[in-house]
């Protein structure tokens, strides 16, 4: 994606959106990420990671056994490393995907709306090499209840080591756009006035308000929230709308700022309760919008050849039709419970099969050895077969 | 619905006297809302505060805006609801029964479950099955894999013993969920903890849930017992975060004078929770509010005593006193030239106090 602004413009604009103080600029407390980061590992090159959750349950025949839907994900299979047999975590979407971010298996409900008890892959990360909050981010389609992938209630970990998320649908749609334009965009503060608000803000009494990094991420969000508005994401559609936000933010995101870390959670193929051809017709979206999105990456010169990519879905679909021709997950077939992965990246063999049962949950932990944390808590392992 | 004094578990204590149960600012407004999900308006603040709750209960609890309410917040919890909310017949009709008193917590949450959009949102047996169990019922799943095949089976119409009664349809797996001597345990865990902040505890949460599984029209009497408690007293005193939901009803009624419309609400509820931390976005939509010339703020120069009306934005909108420092440093802010009354506004909204309530 082109860049359309300077990262200086960025950072000044979004100081003043959030009113905060000049002097917070001059001081370089709002530092964005680094730029030209370093690898965290000496001796590797993996500076970046775009996890992909590829969610919503997504049968091995309809990726890589049907090669025609998925050009994308072979591409990647063909310069990097595919596991064909990863064993999944069926416990409803909401717990198997947790489960990959985890590590662990997650007994979660399905309309469950609460943070898991356990750290996530992010605050693993961040915790462990102290990275800010504005170099891990996510961006989810399933609403309010995939928010809650940022973090977990460990009190270890939680909330101070969580991941920015953003839900591409539930914020980039049409009607909320709508509603910005009837009452008419936010103006941007000035910097008397951000100098004011400060002055207000430090003149209430009582603690528990953010510090100045704090006010810094916030801003920053609000400011790209701001941005993006007027991207066209809000105007994607289709059977997959969902999906192909959370993989436009995702893109946009790694290409403005940069940050370590990208988690993206699907959903939409869970269409297939209903309809087995709107189903396949995600299936082929979402891997053109990954497509897009390694477009980028390639076309990026510090992400080319610094950036590690795993795409995995969190449990398969029923061996069967359902009576509707649509797929429900349920039947406890190995089309249920197997599922198809592929990891890409600079640390990774190439056009490698691992034909070894491996599981879902030791994504997370593979990508914390990929930078030196460690997943404490997390059940999976490294997964076997993967470094170069 | 009754609106005698209850002789059960919900009966009040003893210590919950008259002088501590006097509207102040921060327990009307806590109590409007989570009773009406909404703060009071100007000439609701005038008409109750310094009266007692228990007036206050009698007026809003059962009413046709508390139900409304209520009815919002478990179609949330049962559906999460993403930029729509279930509208037709069906969903009217449940309303309107409990507003008439002819349905029960029970009816409505059974109701609630035969929609035609719980269905749509829970498509299939295994989805369908699992959330009923779960939603209805506060079962796992994973550890009650029988009684999940067996209602499986019940779904696709063949007749099995389903959470011990019989059960051979769809509708069947319902009914005998929220029938299920279990569900009122589940309704009533989550409603304290939804009202209250906190779990219910064990003993407590036993005896509420027989009350309400022998007679769940009783529902009104309970909850009136818990916002009489000194537990609501110690709720009000530690404060509860502001749902998205809440905050975005609440800001309508302070900023504009007015309640969202579904649209409005559901765009923007839909919006902020679309962010892990939603402050970001919670900022834009008050800078939205307040730029849009829609508020009606008093002109600086028609603010004759600032020190007086800052006074009163603390007390409207953080539901206290301003300190004589924080009073001293406003005013001097508010005399720059820049300054303007919905700057200070704007600040007071961004503080964490207005998050919780």
């Amino acid at each position: 994606m082109k860049q359309h602004i300077r990262r200086r413009d960025f950072l000044r604009q979004a100081a003043l959106v959030g009113g905060l103080a000049p002097s917070l600029l001059a001081s370089g407390a709002l530092a964005l990420p680094r730029r030209a980061l370093a690898p965290l590992v000496p001796g590797r090159k993996t500076k970046h990671v775009v996890l992909i959750a590829f969610s919503g349950g997504v049968r091995s025949r309809e990726t890589f056994g049907t090669p025609d839907n998925v050009p994308s994900m072979l591409a990647l299979a063909k310069e990097g490393v595919s596991f064909p047999r990863l064993k999944t975590s069926n416990l409803g979407h909401f717990g198997a995907s947790m489960s990959i971010f985890t590590g662990i298996s997650e007994p979660r409900g399905i309309r469950d709306n609460q943070r898991g008890p356990d750290p996530t892959v992010f605050e693993y990360l961040r915790k462990d090499l102290g990275l800010a909050q504005g170099e891990v981010w996510v961006t989810t389609s399933g609403g309010a209840q995939q928010t809650n992938y940022s973090y977990g209630l460990h009190p270890e970990y939680g909330a101070r080591y969580g991941a920015t998320i953003l839900d591409g649908d539930g914020i980039f749609n049409a009607k909320f756009k709508t509603l910005l334009d009837e009452f008419g965009r936010p103006k941007p503060a000035s910097e008397r006035e951000a100098a004011l608000v400060e002055r207000l803000r430090r003149g209430i009494s009582d603690g528990g308000r953010e510090t100045g990094d704090e006010r810094e991420a916030l801003a920053r969000v609000e400011k790209y929230i701001l941005d993006e508005l007027t991207r066209g994401t809000t105007g994607l559609s289709g059977a997959n709308a969902g999906d192909a936000k959370a993989l436009r933010l995702a893109r946009n995101l790694l290409t403005i700022f940069k940050p370590r870390v990208v988690g993206v959670v699907l959903q939409n193929a869970d269409v297939a309760h209903t309809s087995f051809n709107a189903y396949s017709e995600v299936v082929r979206r979402n891997d053109a919008a990954i497509g897009e999105l390694m477009a980028a990456i390639r076309a990026d010169d510090e992400l080319r050849d610094s950036t590690a990519v795993f795409v995995l879905p969190e449990f398969g679909r029923d061996h069967d039709l359902n009576s509707r021709r649509g797929l429900d997950h349920g039947d406890g077939s190995d089309d249920l419970n197997y599922v198809h992965g592929v990891a890409w990246g600079p640390d990774f063999k190439r056009g490698r099969v691992v034909e070894d049962e491996l599981r879902t949950i030791d994504v997370t932990p593979t990508i914390c050895s990929l930078f030196g944390a460690e997943a404490k808590l997390a059940k999976g392992d490294v997964l076997r077969g993967l470094f170069a | 619905m009754s609106r005698t004094r209850p002789q059960s578990v919900a009966q009040e204590p003893r210590s919950a006297a008259a002088p501590a149960l006097v509207l102040d600012t921060r327990r009307l407004r806590s109590l409007y809302l989570d009773l009406l999900g909404r703060p009071p308006f100007a000439a609701e603040r005038d008409l109750w505060l310094g009266r007692g709750a228990r007036e206050l209960l009698d007026a809003l609890l059962g009413s046709d805006a508390f139900w409304r309410h209520w009815f919002d917040e478990q179609l949330y919890y049962f559906m999460l609801i993403d930029n729509f909310r279930p509208e037709g017949e069906g969903v009217e009709a449940i309303a309107a029964g409990l507003s008439a008193g002819k349905l029960s917590v029970r009816d409505a949450l059974h109701r609630i479950a035969l929609l035609p959009s719980f269905d749509l949102r829970n498509p299939g047996a295994d989805t369908f099955v699992t959330v009923v169990m779960e939603q209805l019922v506060g079962l796992t799943v994973q550890v009650a894999r029988r009684e999940l095949e067996i209602g499986k089976a019940a779904y696709d119409g063949r007749p099995g013993l389903f959470l011990g009664a019989n059960a051979s349809s769809q509708a069947d797996v319902v009914r005998v969920a929220a029938q299920h001597k279990d569900s009122m345990r589940h309704f009533v865990a989550r409603e304290y903890e939804r009202v209250l902040g906190e779990p219910m505890e064990r003993r407590a949460l036993a005896a509420a849930a027989r009350e309400l599984h022998k007679d769940p029209r009783r529902y009104l009497d309970v909850l009136r017992g818990w916002l009489l408690s000194d537990g609501y007293a110690a709720r009000l005193e530690r404060g509860k975060e502001l749902s998205n939901r809440l905050f975005v009803r609440a800001l309508f009624v302070d900023l504009l004078g007015r309640e969202p419309s579904d649209d409005e609400a559901e765009t923007l509820r839909g919006a902020l929770d679309g962010l892990g931390d939603s402050r970001p976005l919670r900022a834009v939509v008050v800078r939205m509010l307040l730029d849009s010339g829609r508020v009606p703020l008093p002109e600086k120069g028609a603010i004759a005593d600032p020190t007086q009306w800052i006074a009163g934005e603390f007390r409207r909108l953080l539901g206290r006193e301003a300190g004589p420092d924080e009073l001293k440093e406003f005013v001097t802010v508010f005399h720059e030239p820049d300054c303007v009354p919905a700057l200070i506004v704007q600040v007071l909204l961004a503080d964490p106090a207005y998050h919780r309530y």
